[in-house]
């Protein structure tokens, strides 16, 4: 039993593991949170276009020696508002205006970072997160951007409830709808902010959407499926860092690889829904 | 739910092309067909005022040949200063560049992992001289992907003035009507390097046993710790190039090893981004040390030759390490 | 922004609960209502029927305040209905996302978020009169269960009990009876009864003609335009039906009645814009 102990306080004797543990497990937490909505209202693509967005705003603050968390807060906000903006026109097909923007702000995110002559490793640190790298100032930023989402989406929760399961009653009821659903958006944005460093451009999609896709299999109510991918995020978040020290391998697609894994074993044998579960019960 | 292949297909497309451009391109360690022994040249023609326009790679190698050759040769580096020559990328206006040139110096053993192609795509056929060659070279760490030598050769002065004498005899090969003037520079230039030999010993002279060692960002020092007596602890990337990335057993090895060794300050080269040295020094309650090892620094700045630079090292090693 | 703080407009209870003034819809060159006019009084229970592409949809997205109207105007209780949080839109059940996670009991609890006010969570008393409205409608056993695990019948009850919780006064149903059977489809006439007791105005958009003609005090037929308000005997006469429903609609004499069949089938065909 000691050597289980051992082999588990091992990492945790060095500053760097510590807090990129930290770091992991703050995305873990509330990524779900928000990964809930984008779940249900069919936002993964939007979601997946925001982080890809956000880059030329990260490499621009990183050539002019800023901070990233504040070029990509900037970014995302305006990504944010400006693709929630252009949803509303009716000629614009809003997929083919995502993809085209997504494409086109991505590349020009690259070929700003390429302008520097040297820069693989910064560019593989963008699309897939430096956990390692993760500072104490890091981390206070990941953390407060963190309690302002779960505050906000705690103070508006039946209003956006409201407005994902039925939107014409969210006009019935004469609910801020524009002002909600930009909220609602800015917040993914924040959240793919906050988790830019640990697991990269590329990759927070998966934070958004898996943790939250096996909850949505095993709950029946929303503050359920939260709360579950939460806990589903945080596991998989501590278990793939671990998996990334003793197996040497990246941190941030390990850690998204364990969420994947978990998903794919709810997926077959979660009660009720999972895919096993219900041949047994067909009588196959 | 999930938005279907779209997005798979995207995101392996981005890592393929990532995969293409962080992996080093074919003209790694084999050197480029075109690098030839300076006995094998023969000369340019050249009308009486022209001059022979060279080409090297680093501002490093720059500056030396420009010592050798002085006023009857144009050179230029490919590498601009301040960049990291294991990470860099070439664009097209490189390509021309080794082009329009008659004769190209690199340092070799696997430096420019970039040149390879370059001079392909270029197809001049000009000569492409290694000033590394004939050095006996120290093996490259275990980190080492494909890698055979450590090819930061220049960090010993005595390896520079064999660098002259490859230098000398290309030079003059291919101009021989300035061969004596080429014999004269290089001349000078070696007494010259075997007085900064002789200051840098004298300055790491007054640094004790216990502490003569090095924790570098990468395995860029090997050279330089045999000429003056140094053992290197450990490095923050494992690797012969900054241009990879350590595992988290690997920096906590280091850490460890720090720890262990009560070594004072940990290095990094000035063309390499500081960010994850500077953690492992603010960890573990170290300095952290700014060398120029890759690159000379601007006119303007504390290493713009290859002799104030490496007296700037000593002095920064020496400080460092003594208090 | 300033909605969730502004008040709801006040009713003035001598007028009409719902007054509808030329009402017009337009766009692209598509005309898809035309000049409507009516008044409907407290407690009517109105079924709106016509063909497919009629309109029925439309107008009552332009009732709750979802499209705005090319002309005209709607007054319910004397005010325009964007102050209005007393109108309830009961959807068709093929809109309704079933597999969301939420359970009987928080439909219902969504009709009173604007009771209930920013930042605030429901109290037990807000949970008893959701109870209460669930009790109307005879779903209380079922309040924990998902809503997709529902019948037909007891999914179109939640939204009514969702009405009854909000308090609405003026209730838009799409729909709500086809592919109920017999007990289902008397089940929710069940609660449109206690509706009408309670003086709230019902509008029911339907494609079955024998159900309007026997369970509605009024019918409104729609084709684009107005056709006819009135008791079902004024309004389904054979020159207004012919009108209405022109070639899609066949009579044939049966007894001492005569039988329509029309060829409506399916739900939300109608141009979908917003």
């Amino acid at each position: 039993m000691s050597d289980v102990l051992t082999w588990l306080a091992e990492p945790l004797h060095y500053a760097f593991m510590v807090r990129g543990l930290l770091a992991a497990l703050i995305v873990g937490i509330v990524c779900p949170v928000l990964g809930a909505y984008v779940v249900l209202r069919g936002m993964a693509f939007f979601g997946d276009a925001l982080a890809h967005i956000i880059l030329p705003g990260v490499v621009i603050a990183f050539l002019l020696g800023w901070p990233l968390g504040i070029g990509a807060l900037i970014t995302g906000v305006l990504a944010a508002l400006g693709i929630g903006a252009l949803s509303q026109h009716k000629e614009i097909k809003e997929d083919t205006a995502m993809g085209v923007i997504f494409a086109g702000a991505f590349a020009l995110g690259i070929a700003l970072l390429s302008t520097q002559r040297s820069y693989a490793v910064d560019l593989s640190h963008i699309l897939f997160g430096n956990l390692l790298g993760v500072s104490a100032g890091d981390l206070w930023l990941m953390g407060g951007l963190a309690v302002v989402v779960v505050a906000l989406v705690f103070a508006f929760y039946k209003e956006f409830l409201v407005l994902s399961f039925d939107p014409v009653l969210a006009v019935t009821l004469r609910l801020p709808v524009s002002f909600l659903r930009n909220l609602l958006l800015v917040l993914i944005a924040v959240v793919i902010v906050a988790s830019l460093q640990a697991v990269g451009v590329t990759l927070v999609l998966a934070m958004l959407v898996t943790p939250a896709a096996s909850a949505h299999l095993l709950t029946r109510r929303l503050p359920g499926m939260m709360m579950l991918g939460a806990t589903l995020g945080a596991v998989g978040a501590v278990v793939g860092l671990y998996l990334s020290y003793y197996g040497n391998v990246a941190s941030g697609p390990a850690i998204v690889l364990t969420e994947t894994l978990l998903f794919v074993l709810v997926l077959l044998f979660g009660p009720r829904r999972g895919l096993l579960w219900r041949r047994r019960a067909a009588g196959l | 739910m999930i938005a279907g292949p779209r997005w798979t297909l995207r995101l392996a497309a981005i890592v393929l092309a990532l995969t293409a451009t962080a992996c080093a391109p074919t003209g790694a360690n084999t050197p480029p067909d075109a690098v030839v022994a300076p006995e094998s040249l023969t000369p340019v023609a050249l009308a009486p005022a022209e001059r022979l326009q060279v080409l090297a790679t680093t501002s490093i190698v720059a500056n030396v040949v420009a010592a050798v050759g002085g006023a009857g040769i144009d050179v230029t580096a490919l590498v601009p200063r301040g960049v990291d020559p294991h990470a860099f990328e070439p664009t097209p206006q490189d390509v021309r560049r080794v082009a329009e040139a008659q004769v190209m110096f690199e340092n070799g053993l696997g430096l420019e992992a970039f040149l390879g192609d370059l001079v392909h795509n270029a197809g001049t056929g000009a000569p492409v001289i290694s000033v590394s060659a004939g050095i006996d070279p120290l093996p490259a760490g275990a980190g080492a992907e494909h890698g055979a030598w450590d090819p930061h050769t220049w960090l010993d002065p005595q390896n520079v003035i064999a660098w002259t004498r490859t230098i000398e005899a290309s030079l003059a090969a291919l101009d021989p009507q300035g061969a004596a003037d080429y014999a004269r520079n290089a001349q000078n230039y070696r007494v010259e390097l075997a007085a900064l030999d002789a200051e840098v010993d004298a300055q790491l002279a007054g640094i004790p046993e216990a502490q003569r060692t090095l924790v570098t960002d990468h395995e860029e020092f090997a050279y330089f710790a045999r000429r003056y007596g140094f053992t290197i602890i450990g490095t923050v990337i494992p690797a012969p190039s900054a241009a990879a990335e350590p595992s988290a057993q690997e920096l906590a090895a280091l850490e460890s090893a720090i720890r262990t060794t009560g070594v004072r300050a940990v290095f990094v080269s000035s063309v390499v981004s500081p960010a994850l040295a500077r953690q492992v020094a603010d960890d573990t309650g170290v300095q952290l040390v700014t060398l120029y090892a890759h690159s000379l620094s601007d006119p303007d700045g504390p290493a713009p030759s290859y002799v104030e630079m490496m007296r700037l090292n000593a002095r920064l090693i020496a400080e460092a390490l003594s208090r | 922004m300033a909605e969730l703080f502004t008040r709801p407009a006040a009713h003035d209870p001598s007028a009409p609960p719902l007054q509808v003034d030329g009402i017009s819809l337009s766009y692209d060159g598509v005309t898809a209502l035309r000049d409507i006019s009516f008044n409907l009084p407290a407690g009517a229970r109105v079924a709106v029927v016509g063909p497919n592409g009629a309109g029925k949809s439309t107008l009552f997205k332009i009732l709750v305040g979802v499209l705005k109207p090319t002309r005209g105007e709607v007054r319910i209780y004397g005010a325009s209905p964007g102050g209005h949080v007393c109108i309830a839109y009961v959807p068709q059940r093929s809109q309704v996302d079933w597999a969301f996670p939420v359970s009987v009991a928080d439909v219902v609890m969504m009709g009173r978020i604007r009771t209930l006010g920013l930042f605030r969570w429901p109290t037990l008393g807000d949970w008893r009169r959701v109870d209460e409205a669930l009790h109307r409608v005879g779903m209380l056993e079922l309040r924990q269960r998902q809503i997709g695990e529902l019948s037909g019948g007891q999914q179109q009850r939640v939204f009514l009990a969702q009405a009854l919780a909000q308090g609405a006064e003026l209730v838009l149903l799409d729909e709500p009876l086809s592919g109920l059977d017999v007990p289902s489809q008397e089940a929710i006439f069940s609660i449109l009864d206690d509706l009408r007791t309670s003086g709230v105005t019902t509008l029911v958009a339907t494609h079955d003609l024998n159900l309007a003609a026997e369970r509605f005090d009024q019918i409104l037929l729609l084709n684009r335009r107005l056709v006819a308000l009135g008791p079902p005997a004024s309004v389904f006469t054979r020159p207004l039906l012919l009108e209405a429903y022109g070639g899609h609609m066949h009579l044939v004499p049966e007894g001492e009645g005569v039988m329509v069949l029309t060829d409506s089938c399916c739900d939300g065909e109608e141009a979908d814009h917003e």
